[in-house]
């Protein structure tokens, strides 16, 4: 590829997606219906909002017709105040947090400024569209991240059509969303801190690993845990897998303790 | 019908290179040179949002001296052209020298074919690691490019600048003192340029994938003694 280029009038401005487009490079429509047949899924994510930020909790496992993967990473950070998660095919999933990432990045370049948290959640929209709308292989995003000039944690969830929509309690994502959402529509309240939204967000994802073929939950055989992400004031950082471990450990350790019912009470 | 006159190519030449070195000695010179850890650029610039020094990608830096929008175009494209390999490929496999030769090519062919001359002299630098070395390269307005391992000027007062900062370079030292032999050198004996008058940008391993950084005026104040 040599040095692009362009005419005032033509360019496509800080936009890596238009960019993109100007040079022929950007996710192909696809009519093959198999396709979607080959291409593993990422399963359940979900992001709580607290009072200094936001947490966000993954599973880890690729579903096909079997376990395709154990270790699969369903969040990324976008930017040091930007996590982004995936659910649907796994292959444009990881494509689309590569194409996220590099456009803020991009768009940080090319301006010497960043885009603010809503100018990313709405960037996001018209790619997956144009993914969703034209290829049975579909991408279902989440964007959580703290806002730095409303200096609050801050979740824009998608629906399949590319429609962008702020929650301010909690989002959810993946196939095991029924059973992630219940928990924590039971659990959630507006004052949390950090510690429980942590818990509660673990809760939900281990009621998904529990209750949804294609949701991982936490694996002890192979010390394999769930992503913990707090994106709050000082950035992205993601929980050490020990402590998610422990944390998991203890869920467990509760339930098998009355033979694997709740008991009426988020525990 | 309209008449053509022969011009020598040695003479038409000759008036390109004089109409862009006079479109390239308007402005400031900017110095690039190599420290113990990274690498430090630094122009003399009043304005603190029309930059000269931008990041381009992890470990690569440009510098452009000239007409502004002409060298902003070039820094926009270089971005694209790095996002776009990087994305294609993998991080490690965008190389300065690439982006140096497609600016050269550029740069020449305008020179050559273009309805004028770019008047701009630019630099890519980047910082090495294992797969990449650390070097700055000078791309002049005719598409003549160089490569140093040390220092570079770009600018109208190249020459002097360049002169007076080889009198003080030996080896590679602390970035603060780097910098303070790269400001008095483009001042001169004659003058003093104030902090708040420089654009200064770094590459240096600081524990992130992006190495550059540009220095804020508070802290260009402190590492100068101000």
């Amino acid at each position: 590829m040599g040095l692009p280029l362009f005419s005032a009038s033509a360019d496509p401005g800080p936009s890596f997606f238009h960019y993109s487009r100007a040079i022929g490079l950007e996710f192909p429509p696809t009519s093959n219906e198999n396709l979607q047949a080959m291409s593993p899924h990422a399963t359940t994510v979900v992001a709580v909002r607290y009072n200094g930020g936001v947490i966000m909790v993954a599973d880890r496992q690729a579903t096909g017709s079997y376990i395709a993967s154990r270790d699969v990473r369903k969040v990324e950070a976008a930017d040091q105040y930007t996590a982004i998660a995936i659910s649907g095919t796994a292959a444009r999933g990881m494509q689309f947090i590569r194409i996220a990432q590099l456009s803020f990045e991009h768009y940080e370049k090319m301006t010497n400024s960043s885009l603010s948290l809503e100018g990313k959640a709405n960037y996001l929209s018209p790619i997956i569209q144009g993914n969703n709308l034209t290829s049975p292989l579909v991408v279902i995003p989440l964007l959580a991240g703290w806002d730095r000039s409303h200096q609050m944690g801050r979740v824009f969830e998608y629906d399949g059509a590319g429609g962008t929509y702020e929650r301010h309690d909690f989002a959810t994502i993946g196939s095991g969303s029924p059973f992630a959402e219940s928990a924590l529509r039971l659990g959630f309240r507006a004052d949390m801190d950090q510690e429980e939204a942590l818990e509660l967000g673990a809760l939900a994802i281990y009621e998904a690993g529990d209750n949804d073929p294609s949701t991982g939950g936490p694996d002890f055989v192979r010390n394999l845990f769930p992503m913990m992400v707090v994106i709050d004031a000082s950035g992205y950082r993601e929980i050490p897998s020990e402590s998610v471990g422990e944390r998991f450990r203890a869920i467990s350790e509760r339930r098998a303790s009355t033979g694997g019912i709740p008991g009426g009470t988020l525990r | 019908m309209s008449n053509f006159f022969y011009v020598a190519p040695e003479q038409m030449t000759k008036d390109r290179a004089t109409f862009a070195q006079k479109g390239i000695a308007r402005g400031r010179s900017i110095l690039a040179s190599v420290y113990d850890i990274g690498v430090l650029m630094v122009a003399e610039n009043p304005s603190v949002s029309l930059n000269k020094i931008s990041e381009v990608y992890d470990r690569i830096a440009f510098a452009g001296v000239g007409k502004y929008n002409e060298f902003d175009r070039l820094r926009e494209a270089g971005i694209r052209w790095a996002d776009t390999t990087g994305y294609t490929y993998a991080r490690d496999d965008v190389d300065a020298r690439a982006l140096a030769n497609f600016y050269a090519q550029h740069v020449g062919d305008m020179f050559s074919e273009g309805p004028k001359p770019l008047e701009v002299e630019i630099l890519v630098a980047q910082l090495g690691n294992m797969f990449h070395e650390t070097k700055l390269y000078q791309i002049a307005y005719d598409g003549t490019i160089s490569d140093e391992s040390h220092f570079a000027v770009l600018g109208g007062d190249a020459e002097s600048v360049k002169t007076r900062y080889q009198a003080l370079f030996t080896e590679p030292v602390s970035r603060e003192l780097t910098l303070r032999n790269a400001v008095s050198a483009l001042a001169g004996s004659e003058r003093t340029i104030a902090s708040t008058e420089l654009e200064v940008g770094i590459l240096e391993d600081r524990g992130a994938r992006r190495a550059f950084l540009r220095l804020h005026p508070d802290a260009i104040g402190e590492m100068l003694g101000a």
